[in-house]
C-alpha cells in the first residue's frame, strides 16, 4: 500500500513538474513571436556579414517605397512559405526584410514555414475551408490551375496604378516566367524567384588538358567541352565517375542528382526529357503549338497524356544511364545533399536551379568558387517525332528551353482581410533593387530572371555588381550567361503545366520515376503507370474542363 | 523458475548479452545526444561517436532551439501539454467510470464482456479510417487548428485503453468494502469515490501516463487538424524537413525535448505500465 | 438493491456515448463517401461500388501498399515477439539492477515515432550513419545505400519499428513469465536437466496465452504504421515503403480524393475486422 501510494505521489509530482515547466509557455502561447533581435543585427538586417547588410541597405534605400497607408499601422499579415529556415531558400528573405517592412508600414507579418511535402496540402486546406489563415501564399507556379478553378486568389493588376504601392517593372521579367504570374490577361503573382534548370560543371576539370588527353585516350574522341547533347554529358560523367579527379584520395563522382520521393527530383527528368520530346514547328514561327509540335504533357486535341511516348522513355533511359555515373546513394537524396556533393567538389556535374550558381560563391558551403562552368540544358540529336512516329537524326541538336521548377512567388489569398497591405509587401519585394539583391545572394534561393539580373545585351546588370556581392567574375559570367541563354536564345520552350490537378499528377510521376531509377520497373513500365494515373486524374477532374484550360495555357488554337 | 547454479562462464555470457541488449536499447538516444552537440557541417561529413575525441561538441544547436526557435517550440510544447492533459482527463474520467461499471455491475441486454470487447475493438479501428471524416467534421464545427479538436480526437482514441485497464484493476479489488458501504447507506457514487477510487489510484495514474504519452506522440491527426496555432510538438518535429533536406541536428534536439515529459512520467509509473499497455490482459 | 439497476448505466454510458459519437459518426460518414466520386471542393457523384472495384481490380498501388504493409507486419511481429521473448527469458532471474534495466527498456516506447523516423535517417545514412560505419568496420566494403533500394529501405524501417516495440514485448512477456507458478518448475527440474526441455514443454505452453495476446496487440499496431515511413522515406524509393495507411493519407488528405480514400479506409477496416474476429474468441476468454 505504502508502495502504491509512493508511486502515486511520485507520478503526481512529476506531472506537476512537467506542468510547471511548460506552464509559462502555455501562458505565452498565443502571441508567440519570433525573438526580439539584438545580437546579430546590422542596420536592421538579421545578418552577421557587414558587406551583406551594406548592400541590402543600399538596395532598400534605392527601392521605390510608394506611400504606405497610415491605416496599416499595427496590422499583421501571415505568410505561408515552404520550410527553408531563417537563412534558407525562399523563406530566408522574408525574415531578412521583415524589420524594414515594419519600418515602412508600421505593420508586420508572421512567417509560417511548411515542409515542402505538406505545403500544398496545408495551403489548399486553408483555401478550401475558407479559414483565411494565410494572407500571402508563396506558392509554386503549378498551383494556379486549382486556384483559378476554385477562385481562391485575387488579381493584383487593380493595384498597379495606386500611388500607395511601390512600382515594380513587370516588363523586366523574362517573358517565360512572367507568364507564370498571370492567368488569362490578369496578373496574380508578384516578382520573386525565376526557376529554370541549367547544367553546371567544373570548368577547371573539364578544360584541364590532362583530363582532355585522358578522355581522348579512353573514349577515342576529344572531350566535348561545349556539351551540347545529353549523350556527350553521359560520356563525360561516365569517364570521371569513380576516378579520383579532385585528388583527395577517394574515388569521386561523375554527376550528382537527387530523386528522393517527395524531394522535387522529378524536375530533373522534366528538364532532361524536354529535348527528346518537344520539337519545333517546321514552318514559321517554330514556336507554333500544334498537335505534334511544341507540346510535352498532353495531346492538345484529345487530352491524352504523352508522358509514355517513345521520346519520354528514351529520356528516362538516359536519366538511368546518368544515374549510374554518380553515387548510388543519390536516389535517396534531397536537393541539399545533391548540391552539397557538387559544391564540396566531389562531382564534376549537376543540373539544377540557379541556387547552385549562387551557392557556389558562398565560401562557407562551397570549395568551387572560381571553378564553375555552366550552360543551358543540353539537347539531343535524336528527338522523337510523333507525327512521323520515329526518332529523328538531326545535324544540330534539338534545344529546348525550360522554366522547370516552381518559380516561388507570392499571391494573395481571396480570404485575406488585408489584401492591400499584402500587395504592398509583394510590390515592395518585387522592386528591381530588392529583387536583384535577393538574386545576388545565394542563400535566399531567389534565382535570376529579370533584365536587371542579365548582362547586356539582354539586360542592364554589370559584372562589378556581382563581384561586389562576392562573386568570382568568370563564375558570374558562366552562371548568368547560362540563364540568359535559356531564357532568350533557345529556339523553343517546354510548356509549363499548371492545369488543375498538376501537383497531384507530378507527385505520382515522382513516385514512378523513383521506381524506374531504383530498378523496380523498366522506364517504359514506369511511364505507362504514370500514363494510367494521369488518365484517371484527368477523368476525375473532367476531361473537357481540363482540355480547355490546357489549350489556353499552352497557346494551342484548335 | 530457473536453476540456481550457474558457472562463471554462464554469468559472463549472461552479462555480455545483457550489455548488448542494453546498448541496443539506449544507442539511438546516445546517437541523438551526440548528434545534437555536433556542428551541422560535421554531421554530414565524418562519422563520429565520441565528443572531444572525434569532434568538438558545440552548444549551437541547443542554443538555436532555445532562442531563435523557442517561440515555435514552446508554443508547440504548450499545445502538446494542453492537448495531452485534456485528452487524458477526459479519457481517464470516463474510462474510470466505465471500467468500474463493467467490473462491478452485471448488465443483461448487452453483456459485460460484449461491452468490454466493444471497447477493445476500438483499438482495432485504424485511425486512417476516420481521419477524413474527422477533418470534415472539424471543418464543419469550425474547430480546425484548435486544441479542442485534438483533445476530442485523442480522448476518443485513448479511452479504450483506460476502460480496459481499469476494469481489470477494479475487478481485482475486494468488493466487500464497497458492499458494506452500500449497506451503511452510501450511494454507489459515494462508494465509488470514497473506497474504490483511492484504492485504484496508482493504477489510474499509470493508465493516465499511458494516455498522456499516446496523445503526446500522436502525429497523424495533429498533422491533419492543425496548421498553425494548435500545432503540437510532433508536427514541429516534422518541420525539420527543410527543402534542402532534413536538418539532422534539430531532429536530435527535438527528439530529446519531446521525449522528456512522457518518459519522466513513465519512469515514475513504471510498475503499472505493462498492465496498462496490454489492457490488463497480462498482469504486470 | 433497486438503485443499482439504473445507476450502473450512469457509470458506463458516458464513456460508451463519447466513443460512439466520435467514431460511429465519422465511420458512417466515410461509408457514405466511399460510394461517391468525391474530391473536396467539387460536386459529388454517386458511383455505386466503383471505388471498391477500382481499388481491388484496377489499382496496383493498392496491392503494392498491401504487400508492403503485410511485410512490415510480419517482420515486425515475428522479430519483436521473439526478441522480446529471448530477453524476457534472460532477465527472468534475480538480477542486480533488474529495475534499472526495465526502466531503460521502457523509454523507446515513449519516443515519438515521427522523430524516430528522422533520427533513422542519420543512423542509416549511407556515408556517416552509425550502421554503415559499423558495417564498414566489420569489413563490409560496400554497405548498402539504405534509402535508394527497395529491400534495404524496407529493412531500415522494420529495424526502427523493432527497436521501438521490442521493449514492449519484453516487458509484457517478462511479466507473463514472472506470473508462472514456481512449483511446476521445481517438479520439472526433477525430471530433466535440459533447459530446452523445460522451456519447450513447460514454459512455452504456459506462456502461450501471453504470447498470443502480445502478438495480436503488436499486429494491430503494426497494421496502422504510418509515422516512420512518413518521416524516413516518404514511402520511397518509388512506392517501396508506402504502407497502406500512408497510401490512404496521400489519396485522401494530400490529394483530396476523399471518396476513393474512404473506400480504401473501409477495405482496411474490413481486413482488420476479419483478423480481429478470428482472435476475438480467445480475447473473450480473457475478459470473461
Amino acid at each position: 500500500m505504502s508502495n502504491k501510494l509512493r508511486s502515486l505521489l511520485a507520478t503526481i509530482a512529476m506531472l506537476g513538474m512537467v506542468l510547471a515547466l511548460a506552464a509559462p509557455q502555455v501562458m505565452a502561447a498565443p502571441p508567440a513571436q519570433e525573438p526580439t533581435e539584438e545580437a546579430g543585427m546590422i542596420s536592421g538586417f538579421p545578418t552577421t556579414d557587414p558587406n551583406e547588410a551594406k548592400m541590402a541597405l543600399e538596395a532598400f534605400n534605392k527601392a521605390d517605397k510608394g506611400q504606405p497607408d497610415p491605416a496599416w499601422k499595427g496590422k499583421k499579415l501571415t505568410i505561408a512559405v515552404y520550410s527553408g529556415g531563417q537563412r534558407g531558400p525562399i523563406s530566408g528573405p522574408l525574415y531578412f526584410w521583415r524589420n524594414k517592412f515594419e519600418e515602412l508600414t508600421g505593420a508586420t507579418y508572421d512567417i509560417v514555414e511548411i515542409p515542402f511535402a505538406e505545403l500544398r496540402e496545408k495551403i489548399f486546406t486553408d483555401l478550401q475551408t475558407g479559414a483565411g489563415t494565410y494572407d500571402i501564399l508563396i506558392n509554386c507556379s503549378n498551383y494556379y490551375g486549382d486556384y483559378i478553378l476554385n477562385d481562391w486568389i485575387i488579381p493584383i493588376d487593380q493595384y498597379f496604378d495606386d500611388p500607395r504601392f511601390p512600382k515594380w517593372d513587370r516588363d523586366s521579367v523574362a517573358p517565360a516566367v512572367a507568364r507564370l504570374m498571370q492567368w488569362g490577361d490578369r496578373w496574380y503573382g508578384g516578382n520573386n524567384d525565376h526557376d529554370a534548370q541549367v547544367l553546371y560543371y567544373r570548368r577547371d576539370i573539364i578544360e584541364d588538358p590532362k583530363w582532355q588527353a585522358a578522355f581522348k585516350e579512353e573514349m577515342g574522341y576529344d572531350m566535348p567541352v561545349k556539351m551540347e547533347t545529353w549523350e556527350e554529358v553521359l560520356d563525360i560523367a561516365k569517364f570521371f565517375n569513380k576516378k579520383d579527379w579532385n585528388g583527395d584520395g577517394d574515388p569521386d563522382d561523375g554527376i550528382t542528382l537527387h530523386l528522393k520521393v517527395g524531394g522535387q527530383g522529378f524536375f530533373h527528368f522534366m528538364a532532361l526529357s524536354a529535348p527528346y520530346v518537344v520539337i519545333p514547328y517546321p514552318g514559321d514561327p517554330p514556336t507554333k503549338v500544334t498537335k505534334y509540335h511544341n507540346v510535352y504533357w498532353f495531346d492538345p486535341e484529345t487530352m491524352e497524356p504523352l508522358i509514355n511516348s517513345p521520346g519520354h522513355v528514351r529520356a528516362l533511359e538516359m536519366l538511368l544511364a546518368l544515374s549510374k555515373a554518380g553515387p548510388p546513394a543519390m536516389w535517396g537524396w534531397s536537393l541539399g545533399e545533391a548540391w552539397a556533393d557538387f559544391l564540396s567538389g566531389n562531382a564534376v556535374m549537376t543540373f539544377s536551379w540557379g541556387d547552385v550558381g549562387s551557392l557556389s560563391q558562398d565560401p562557407t558551403q562551397s570549395v568551387i568558387q572560381g571553378k564553375l562552368g555552366a550552360r543551358g540544358i543540353p539537347g539531343t540529336k535524336h528527338p522523337y517525332d510523333r507525327e512521323k512516329g520515329q526518332f529523328l537524326d538531326l545535324e544540330k541538336p534539338n534545344m529546348v528551353g525550360n522554366q522547370v521548377g516552381c518559380s516561388w512567388h507570392p499571391v494573395i489569398s481571396k480570404f485575406s482581410k488585408e489584401p492591400e497591405l499584402a500587395y504592398y509587401f509583394i510590390a515592395w519585394q518585387s522592386t528591381p533593387e530588392i529583387n536583384h539583391w535577393n538574386v545576388a545572394y545565394g542563400w535566399t534561393g531567389v534565382d535570376p530572371g529579370t533584365t536587371y539580373d542579365w548582362f547586356p545585351p539582354y539586360g542592364t546588370a554589370k559584372i562589378e555588381e556581382y563581384v561586389a556581392g562576392g562573386y568570382n567574375a568568370d563564375d558570374a559570367k558562366a552562371f548568368i550567361g547560362a540563364y540568359q541563354d535559356n531564357f532568350y536564345n533557345y529556339p523553343i520552350f517546354q510548356n509549363y503545366m499548371r492545369i488543375p490537378g498538376t501537383p497531384e499528377m507530378q507527385e505520382i510521376w515522382d513516385v514512378h520515376l523513383s521506381e524506374a531509377v531504383t530498378g523496380q520497373v523498366s522506364p517504359q513500365e514506369a511511364l505507362d503507370r504514370t500514363y494510367d494515373d494521369w488518365v484517371r486524374i484527368v477523368e476525375d477532374y473532367g476531361k473537357d474542363t481540363l482540355l480547355k484550360l490546357y489549350q489556353e495555357s499552352i497557346g494551342y488554337q484548335p | 523458475m530457473y536453476q540456481g547454479k550457474s558457472t562463471l562462464a554462464d554469468k559472463i555470457a549472461l552479462w555480455v548479452v545483457i550489455l548488448i541488449a542494453v546498448s541496443w536499447a539506449i544507442f539511438p538516444f546516445y546517437w541523438a545526444i551526440v548528434t545534437s552537440f555536433k556542428q551541422p557541417g560535421v554531421i554530414m561529413t565524418t562519422p563520429s561517436l565520441i565528443p572531444w575525441l572525434q569532434f568538438t561538441p558545440t552548444l549551437a544547436n541547443w542554443n538555436d532551439e532555445f532562442t531563435q526557435r523557442w517561440p515555435e517550440i514552446s508554443r508547440a510544447l504548450g499545445n502538446s501539454l494542453i492537448v495531452s492533459t485534456g485528452a487524458t482527463l477526459v479519457a481517464i474520467t470516463l474510462g474510470t467510470m466505465a471500467g468500474y461499471g463493467l467490473a462491478r455491475f452485471r448488465f443483461r441486454r448487452w453483456k459485460n464482456k460484449d461491452m468490454t470487447m466493444w471497447f477493445l475493438s476500438q483499438r482495432f479501428l485504424p485511425p486512417m479510417a476516420t481521419a477524413i471524416p474527422f477533418f470534415l467534421v472539424m471543418k464543419f464545427l469550425n474547430l480546425l487548428d484548435t486544441q479542442l479538436a485534438l483533445i476530442l480526437v485523442n480522448a476518443t482514441f485513448t479511452m479504450p485503453f483506460a476502460v480496459l485497464t481499469l476494469r481489470d484493476v477494479f475487478k481485482e479489488l475486494p468488493k466487500e468494502m464497497e458492499e458494506s458501504a452500500w449497506v451503511d447507506g452510501a450511494s454507489h457514487f459515494q462508494a465509488f469515490f470514497r473506497i474504490a477510487l483511492p484504492l485504484a489510484a496508482p493504477a489510474i495514474a499509470a493508465a493516465a501516463v499511458i494516455c498522456f504519452a499516446f496523445s503526446w506522440n500522436e502525429f497523424l491527426f495533429a498533422l491533419i487538424l492543425t496548421y498553425r496555432n494548435a500545432q503540437p510538438i510532433t508536427v514541429v518535429i516534422a518541420g525539420v524537413e527543410h527543402t534542402q533536406g532534413v536538418q539532422f541536428w534539430f531532429v536530435a534536439t527535438r527528439l530529446l525535448i519531446a521525449i522528456l515529459p512522457p518518459a519522466l512520467l513513465a519512469l515514475t509509473a513504471q510498475r503499472y505500465i505493462v498492465r496498462g499497455l496490454t489492457f490488463g490482459a497480462v498482469k504486470g | 438493491m433497486p438503485e443499482r439497476s439504473r445507476v450502473k448505466y450512469l457509470f458506463v454510458l458516458p464513456g460508451i456515448i463519447w466513443v460512439l459519437c466520435f467514431t460511429i459518426f465519422p465511420l458512417l460518414y466515410s461509408l457514405r463517401l466511399a460510394f461517391f466520386q468525391a474530391r473536396l471542393g467539387k460536386s459529388e457523384t454517386f458511383i455505386w461500388l466503383e471505388n471498391f472495384r477500382r481499388a481491388l481490380f484496377d489499382d496496383y498501388r493498392f496491392w503494392n501498399s498491401i504487400g508492403v504493409t503485410v511485410f512490415f507486419v510480419a517482420c515486425s511481429v515475428i522479430c519483436t515477439v521473439s526478441l522480446g521473448l529471448a530477453l524476457a527469458l534472460l532477465f527472468n532471474r534475480p538480477l542486480r539492477g533488474q529495475r534499472l534495466f526495465r526502466a531503460l527498456f521502457t523509454t523507446p516506447l515513449f519516443t515519438a515515432p515521427i522523430a524516430l523516423g528522422y533520427l533513422g535517417l542519420t543512423i542509416f545514412h549511407e556515408q556517416v550513419g552509425a550502421v554503415n560505419t559499423a558495417l564498414f568496420a566489420l569489413g563490409i566494403e560496400h554497405p548498402p545505400a539504405w534509402f535508394s533500394s527497395i529491400w534495404p529501405a524496407r529493412i531500415a524501417i522494420v529495424l526502427v519499428d523493432i527497436w521501438q516495440w521490442t521493449p514492449f514485448c519484453f516487458l509484457v512477456l517478462l511479466a507473463g513469465l514472472q506470473s508462472l507458478p514456481d512449483e511446476i518448475y521445481e517438479a520439472a527440474w526433477l525430471d530433466t536437466s535440459s533447459s530446452w526441455d523445460v522451456f519447450r514443454h513447460i514454459t512455452l505452453p504456459l506462456l502461450t496465452p501471453v504470447l498470443f495476446t502480445v502478438s495480436i496487440l503488436r499486429m494491430v499496431e503494426a497494421f496502422k504504421m504510418l509515422d516512420i515511413p512518413f518521416s524516413m522515406t516518404s514511402g520511397g524509393p518509388g512506392a517501396a515503403t508506402q504502407t497502406y495507411s500512408f497510401y490512404i493519407y496521400l489519396t485522401g488528405l494530400r490529394n483530396f480524393n476523399a471518396g476513393y480514400a474512404s473506400a480504401l479506409a473501409y477495405i482496411l477496416l474490413f481486413v482488420m475486422l476479419l483478423i480481429s474476429l478470428s482472435f476475438f474468441n480467445r480475447l473473450r476468454q480473457i475478459y470473461e
